[in-house]
């Protein structure tokens, strides 16, 4: 029955429920589990190095964004140089401190060398990583709540709900991804906020396929026909049980949906359609440097360097969460 | 015998099934495209004409393409015209059947899509089985940061990169165009036999290969490899090892088959994702594509031209879909159609 508490892979997922005052020892158990869940994460390798490669990118992202929105550029230009303009003078095309090209000598003053404008690469590089972070952090986290829902209650109700939801999203999985976003950015709008909310809907069928496969097998659990016995509504239901139990699948998935969704920005970026110039994001600088690949090809090496970068930081804590939070794979190491 | 053609019958039953099955998804997508092609703002006849047109032209091309109609009524009419097999006309390429212009394009992204699989499978499997079978030993370790990092870069870049190198400084494969290898010689330049052909079409071809590839070769071996550690620690495999039969014998009689299942899954479900990839290659390369293509009607709100390729995108990833249930259920006799529940 609903007192039954050996459900150790349970007490494993239950990390998202928060603890209330009048705690019982179940919730308890569930904390614990939390921190042993935790404890487990810390303990992968894999999943430290990649919060390290997250920690950098966050921390640069953060002083990027705080100087552009609160500073409007000027603690760049005060003790570096302005990532959106060109000092007076300087020179274009410049390779990267120790090597030479037809352009000049690679100086202190701009490490990795200048674009085809003459602005440092690196401090592009820096503010670009603010448009990587926020748009892979957002776009996940609007695919992540709307596919929950939609995956929790098609999986909960199944039946003809069932049916339309998972219709739907299969027609939006159909349509690949990236062409998706283009013209739902050609329709709306090509500026940042349209790629997160247009990448956001593309990756909501991700989500829903997993939570309704989760809720499918938590569907029939004990607790949950305990909570429907006692009369709990469906959609309390569905948010105090269901969708807790499912979540540690999610959270892997939605680290990795992250690397996924900076590649995505990056290529969009690529094509036109994103941050617009002369705000600098990784994809357009990429764009930008194809013009000039031969004279100067260092200008497209290091924005494919910042992306791989990043990527590899939340593929590798994806993995690590995996491994510590899904007992079954622990042969798999 | 009997039991071979019963068998035939509910595979011939489960694809017809699944093909209506995605009936409601055909539809779905031309509704989704549709009214997203006419939310963008601007006229697409202004776009045709240009800045020379003046209203009494507009009005003529707008009767023309039907652009003078409601928006339910030009769908519905759209839909009509699918059913019979007419894709309708691109506005952009001035007034040319949809169909002609995706048959003329197909080609071109097919060979590149088939090409990269067959680049990924054919190197990412031997990988993945030696990893498994090496596991935690140096070879281990590295195959598995080459797959970390192949999963994690950009497919773009990694074009722009092999530009840079293998035509910019070693000068040794075409940095632009694809061929395909039974184009007529007259039609190729710089070419006057068949040899001469598919020479140039290999060298075109090596390049967007391995850009669009690397991210599939990537997924595939970290899957493959945990697929096999999996497969090598089920019961039946100790068994067989208790019995003395050697670890080659396992691995490839025993083991193999069983681990390839994940596999066709993913790759099936890849094939989206390889289409967004294939844009972004042909960019790279100025492969004129399916991918350009639906870069032109966007730009260009063509969106018969649009709808129609995505409409041709979505029929060829649910066909792919039903291969590959249909392939998990040769590879894997126990899987069932559904129809005796289980």
């Amino acid at each position: 029955m609903a007192t039954d508490n050996s459900l150790p892979q349970n007490v494993v997922r239950d990390e998202r429920r928060e603890l209330p005052e009048d705690a019982d020892e179940d919730e308890v158990e569930a904390r614990v589990g939390l921190r042993y869940a935790a404890s487990q994460v810390m303990a992968d390798p894999t999943a430290r190095v990649g919060m390290v490669f997250i920690a950098v990118m966050v921390a640069i992202a953060s002083f990027a964004a705080i100087d552009s929105y609160v500073f409007n550029y000027a603690l760049a230009g005060r003790f570096w140089h302005s990532p959106i303009q060109a000092q007076p003078g300087a020179t274009g095309l410049l390779p990267p401190v120790g090597f030479e090209n037809g352009y000049g000598q690679g100086t202190w003053k701009y490490p990795l060398g200048t674009d085809h404008r003459g602005r440092g690469i690196l401090v592009r590089l820096v503010y670009g990583s603010r448009i990587a972070m926020m748009v892979g952090i957002v776009s996940t986290g609007i695919g992540m709540s709307a596919g929950t829902i939609v995956g929790a209650v098609a999986g909960y109700y199944g039946g003809w709900i069932d049916d339309v939801l998972m219709r739907i999203v299969e027609t939006i999985y159909a349509i690949p991804f990236l062409i998706l976003v283009i013209a739902f950015m050609t329709a709306f709008g090509r500026d940042l906020q349209y790629a997160m909310v247009g990448v956001g809907l593309a990756s909501i069928p991700v989500f829903a396929r997993l939570i309704r496969s989760e809720v499918f097998s938590v569907r029939e659990e004990e607790y949950v026909e305990a909570a429907r016995a006692v009369g709990m509504k469906d959609r309390n239901i569905i948010l105090q049980n269901v969708i807790p139990n499912s979540f540690g699948p999610v959270v892997v998935q939605a680290t990795l949906q992250v690397g996924v969704n900076i590649l995505t920005v990056a290529g969009l970026s690529f094509l036109g359609f994103g941050a617009q110039p002369p705000t600098a994001s990784w994809g357009q600088m990429l764009a930008q440097s194809r013009g000039y690949m031969l004279p100067d090809p260092w200008f497209s090496v290091w924005p494919g360097l910042a992306i791989l970068f990043t990527v590899i930081g939340f593929n590798l804590l994806g993995d690590g969460l995996r491994d510590a939070l899904d007992p079954r794979l622990q042969n798999q190491r | 015998m009997g039991q071979a053609s019963s068998a035939h019958m509910r595979m011939a039953k489960y694809t017809i099934r699944r093909l209506l099955q995605a009936l409601p998804v055909f539809i779905g997508i031309t509704v989704i495209t549709f009214f997203l092609i006419n939310a963008i703002p601007g006229d697409p006849a202004r776009i045709l004409l240009g800045p020379g047109g003046n209203a009494e032209m507009v009005e003529q091309v707008r009767a023309r393409y039907g652009l003078d109609q409601p928006l339910w009524k030009r769908y519905l009419n759209y839909l009509a015209g699918v059913l019979q097999g007419d894709l309708g006309t691109s506005i952009h390429f001035r007034g040319r059947p949809v169909v002609a212009k995706i048959l003329e394009r197909l080609p071109v992204t097919m060979l590149m899509m088939v090409s990269a699989f067959a680049f990924a499978i054919s190197t990412a499997i031997p990988l993945g089985i030696v990893a498994a079978n090496r596991r935690n030993k140096p070879t281990d370790h590295v195959s598995r940061v080459a797959a970390l990092i192949g999963v994690s870069t950009p497919s773009f870049w990694i074009g722009l990169m092999l530009i840079i190198v293998f035509s910019f400084h070693l000068d040794v494969l075409p940095a632009s165009g694809l061929i395909l290898p039974w184009a007529a010689p007259s039609a190729v330049e710089g070419a006057s036999t068949r040899s001469d052909v598919l020479l140039q079409a290999a060298q075109h071809l090596i390049m967007p290969t391995i850009t669009l590839g690397t991210l599939y070769m990537a997924a595939v071996m970290r899957i493959e490899r945990s697929s096999m550690l999996d497969v090598l620690n089920q019961p039946y495999i100790q068994l067989a090892r208790a019995y003395g039969v050697g670890e080659r014998t396992i691995l490839r009689k025993h083991a193999f088959q069983n681990a390839q299942l994940p596999i066709i899954t993913v790759l099936g479900l890849q094939l989206t994702s390889a289409f967004g990839g294939a844009v972004l290659t042909e960019t790279v390369f100025n492969i004129n594509g399916m991918g350009r293509l639906i870069i032109t009607g966007i730009n260009n709100q063509d969106y018969q031209l649009v709808m129609g390729t995505t409409l041709c995108f979505g029929v060829t990833f649910v066909i792919g879909v039903i291969i590959t249930d249909l392939l998990y259920a040769y590879i894997d006799p126990r899987v069932s159609y559904g129809e005796e529940a289980v």
